[in-house]
């Protein structure tokens, strides 16, 4: 199986370990990740659209164009950047004045775009093209002392035009990932409200309120980790986390992985390969399996 | 389970009472010309949008307070709250609107015209779309580390050391890129931008 590759922005720079432990689980299970040469900002629908709504779309078709030269679906690793892709496929598609608009600004670059990409998330792609049972096939360190809360955000699962792998309100295929790799799932309340965002940067009060109620429902719950599906959730939830501690005066101390570093912890990768030294809330220090990977 | 630290509503603005203002109609039609605008007056007005809200205790108006501010015709007020700018666009309202209106998108195109008429009532967020806008448009990529400076109140001890507490945190773990990564053909950018918008912007 072969897909274009298209890490996202922050992917490459605040969370490296995301990309690479996605291709390392992919190395694994088969599945060729082709990085889309030269891509660029997917268009940031929410940050660019706001302030440049033709140019944000102008951007998203950039991408869009390049992946269709590779004659392959488009992976995803940022809900947001699926967002702005899928979002604008779709406008495409059923839009002729966007359509029109973004032949015409393809046009002055020298590419063009018939609509021929689908944009995927790689948790879909795993879930549905690779499947469960062949994840579960590759599992050589079963995750017994993991409880895992699968905290999937806002834009994997809407809206429901876009995202329609699970549901809106009560999402549970991640939750099947985790058991099939040995770990215990965890129910909670609140797998998917929204962490806040980019409000890290533009209102930090609101985004650190929201992510709190997040963390704190997850380890009320029972979780001894969280696994996310998004470099930026992944950030507020993580890199924030000590932030959260000190404006609430809290303890919570909640390791959150990406869902590939799970994966591979599952499948016996070693860590510095999945990044874990990288998490600023050490998953390493807190989860009893992973100490023993370390020490092999 | 959200006893403990949960903030307070801020204080409900009432908007029931509001004759519906001159030029109604002008404005409705405009919003209803914006992308996430044309069900606007199928709304009922039945809450779920605001119950819905996760950043409902941060704003002034709440999502349903918004869309009859829509109806009654209070550009000025709809375009200068802070509740449009407090949306973090998680879409959850536009999910579970009974009447299909788009609040999500909407609050995306309300941003937009307030921005367009210089009537936003925050100072950062404008800047952070600003901001983002020009990184994106300069390399071609985001760099968080010259997103987070340029949109940062440069006049703010405070705010400094904070952000340099976490950029000294990301920067041990290996997660802060202090040189922006570009792309090879940063020149597709002005041709797309100024293909898009008939002029160069910045």
């Amino acid at each position: 199986m072969k897909y274009a590759f298209y890490p996202g922005c922050s992917v490459h720079s605040s969370t490296k370990e995301y990309a690479d432990s996605a291709k390392a689980i992919c190395n694994a299970l088969d599945v060729e990740l082709v990085e889309i040469p030269d891509w660029n900002c997917c268009g940031a629908i929410d940050a660019v659209y706001s302030y440049e709504p033709q140019y944000s779309l102008a951007l998203a078709a950039r991408n869009l164009a390049l992946a269709e030269k590779m004659q392959t679906d488009i992976v995803v690793l940022c809900s947001s950047c699926y967002f702005s892709l899928a979002r604008t496929n779709k406008l495409f598609h059923e839009n002729a004045e966007v359509k029109a608009k973004i032949t015409e600004a393809l046009g002055t670059i020298g590419l063009s775009y018939s609509g021929g990409v689908k944009v995927r998330h790689l948790l879909e792609v795993l879930l549905t093209d690779v499947g469960l049972e062949k994840i579960k096939a590759k599992v050589k360190v079963p995750l017994n002392s993991y409880n895992v809360a699968s905290y999937y955000g806002c834009l994997l699962v809407r809206p429901v035009d876009l995202a329609h792998f699970d549901d809106p309100d009560h999402p549970t295929r991640m939750d099947e990932l985790v058991e099939a790799l040995g770990a215990a799932k965890v129910e909670y309340y609140s797998k998917t409200k929204c962490c806040g965002a980019s409000m890290a940067v533009t209102d930090e009060k609101v985004m650190l309120e929201l992510s709190k109620r997040i963390l704190l429902d997850a380890k009320n719950s029972g979780a001894n980790c969280m696994i996310t599906a998004c470099p930026l959730c992944h950030f507020n939830l993580d890199a924030k986390q000590r932030d959260i501690e000190s404006k609430f005066s809290l303890k919570i101390g909640l390791p959150i992985l990406h869902f590939t570093q799970l994966i591979g912890l599952a499948f016996g990768i070693d860590n510095k390969k999945l990044g874990l030294n990288r998490n600023i809330v050490s998953p390493l220090k807190i989860t009893p399996a992973a100490k023993e990977i370390v020490a092999k | 389970m959200q006893s403990e630290n949960t903030p307070s509503c801020n204080e409900v603005k009432v908007v029931t009472e509001v004759a519906p203002q001159k030029g109604r109609l002008d404005f409705i039609k405009e919003v209803e010309k914006l992308p996430g605008g044309d069900k606007v007056l199928d709304c009922i007005q039945c809450g779920l949008c605001a119950g819905s809200c996760p950043t409902r205790f941060a704003m002034d108006y709440s999502p349903t307070q918004i869309l009859k501010m829509i109806n009654l015709g209070m550009r000025e007020q709809v375009l200068s709250s802070s509740a449009i700018w407090e949306c973090s666009s998680c879409h959850t309202c536009a999910t579970r609107c009974p009447r299909g209106v788009e609040i999500t998108t909407l609050m995306m195109s309300l941003k937009n015209l307030s921005l367009k008429e210089n009537l936003a009532e925050s100072e950062t967020k404008p800047k952070f779309h600003k901001s983002f806008f020009e990184v994106i448009n300069k390399y071609g990529r985001l760099s968080e580390a010259a997103l987070l400076t340029k949109t940062m109140k440069k006049s703010d001890p405070k705010a400094i050391m904070h952000n340099a507490s976490l950029g000294l945190r990301l920067a041990r773990k290996g997660k802060m890129r202090l040189r922006p990564e570009k792309i090879e053909h940063t020149a597709d950018l002005e041709n797309m931008l100024k293909k898009t918008t008939g002029e160069k912007k910045q």
